[in-house]
């Protein structure tokens, strides 16, 4: 198994990150998600919050990530972000960029917080 | 002496026009440099957002979904076409105007109710002049687009291709293969596609659910192919005009040639005959 992911981080307009990750934290579609290597396929929608990415040599980065979808494949982590950042988006929508205001019920199972 | 009078004032105007068009040139290739930078830094989200959607997506959904139905006959299209707000770009918004036409002609032959979005001064003045209705004309969308014009321009239309009241939409806009060939092409935005290469999506975990993901994707990838038009037209105007304008500056320079060599002429012929003049006075005295 390797040791290291290999995470790329774009955004519509630029490719923001790209690089090896030892472990990547991020806002899931219904809260905090930890991909660490060797984790299985998956496809899973993201919600608004703070990315959070260990490197390989100690140290870790941060990124802002409003909206978008991440595929892990054989440790290879693509994340796509509406919006993907150092800062903030303007317009940043906590706990609910992927859910329905309109839907009680979707709103109440919220979960992912702005750290 | 009025002969050379006259090329002089040509010439002085031919320098003046050409310096016009020489910084023309260089403007359209500094933007032309950012522009490109643009397009290039927008392909790996959009791929990547491809194969996703790709992998996700099979016919079996189509009737589940609104946004994915693949109607059975077209009754009514829209195609929305991508000018520039600037002319002295060579033959650039002609084309994109005469591909729009071409569509708007096709589709109307197959007896398809069509209505027309523009975007750009140059397209929304022909089509004007034309007589013709427009449903959208919007000009406010700068050198820099940005994914908020792409979503302001796509979303209203993909809200009416769900309802039932489009059943296609196109996007007309130019396609940039590099700064020297960008020739207009038609986009078909919606319905999407099925597409061939598919992954199997139960190799994947999939969060929430293939259903749920794809309904909040393809609103998204709409919009990114519409960004993506934005981008690259962007791209492909700079790329026009900056070889418009080295044609004019080359132009110029070749003008100015011929008209020189004229003045010199005219300058020699009239020093000549000043000197026949002289030496034929100065034989008289003899």
């Amino acid at each position: 198994m390797a040791a290291t992911l290999t995470l790329r981080v774009v955004s519509p307009q630029e490719m923001v990150f790209e690089g090896e990750a030892v472990s990547v934290v991020l806002p899931a579609w219904d809260g905090k998600m930890g991909i660490l290597p060797g984790h299985a396929p998956m496809i899973s929608l993201l919600g608004g919050g703070r990315l959070a990415v260990d490197l390989p040599g100690g140290g870790s980065k941060h990124f802002f990530l409003n909206r978008g979808v991440v595929k892990v494949e054989n440790n290879q982590v693509t994340i796509l972000s509406e919006y993907a950042g150092a800062d903030a988006p303007p317009q940043f929508d906590p706990g609910s960029a992927w859910l329905d205001p309109a839907d009680p019920e979707e709103m109440s199972s919220a979960g992912n917080p702005l750290v | 002496m009025s002969q050379s009078r006259e090329v002089k004032r040509r010439i002085r105007s031919v320098e003046n026009t050409r310096q016009i068009t020489r910084t023309m040139e260089m403007v359209a290739t500094s933007k032309l440099k950012k522009a490109t930078d643009r397009v290039y830094a927008a392909r790996p989200y959009g791929d990547a957002l491809d194969e996703i959607v790709r992998s996700l997506h099979d016919a079996g959904r189509a009737e589940r979904f609104p946004i994915l139905r693949v109607p059975e006959t077209t009754r009514r299209a829209a195609v929305l076409l991508l000018t520039a707000n600037r002319g002295l770009a060579g033959a650039f918004n002609v084309n994109l105007i005469r591909e729009a036409r071409r569509k708007l002609d096709e589709l109307e032959e197959q007896g398809v109710d069509t209505e027309l979005h523009v975007v750009g001064k140059k397209g929304i003045g022909y089509f004007r002049f034309q007589g013709r209705e427009m449903s959208l004309q919007k000009t406010d969308l700068s050198d820099k687009p940005a994914p908020e014009d792409a979503e302001s321009l796509v979303d209203p239309l993909r809200v009416r291709f769900e309802a039932g009241e489009l059943d296609a939409v196109y996007v007309v806009a130019s396609e940039f293969r590099s700064a020297l060939s960008t020739p207009p092409r038609t986009i078909q935005l919606l319905p999407i596609e099925p597409s061939e290469s598919r992954v199997d999506p139960e190799n994947y975990i999939l969060e929430p659910s293939q259903d749920e993901i794809l309904t909040r994707l393809l609103p998204l990838y709409i919009r990114n192919k519409v960004y993506r038009a934005l981008v690259e037209n962007a791209a492909a105007e700079q790329g026009a005009r900056r070889t418009a304008m080295k044609n004019a500056t080359d132009n110029a320079a070749d003008m100015l040639e011929q008209l020189k060599r004229t003045y010199n002429r005219a300058r020699q012929a009239q020093i000549t005959q000043e000197i026949a003049e002289i030496v034929g006075g100065a034989a008289a005295f003899d």
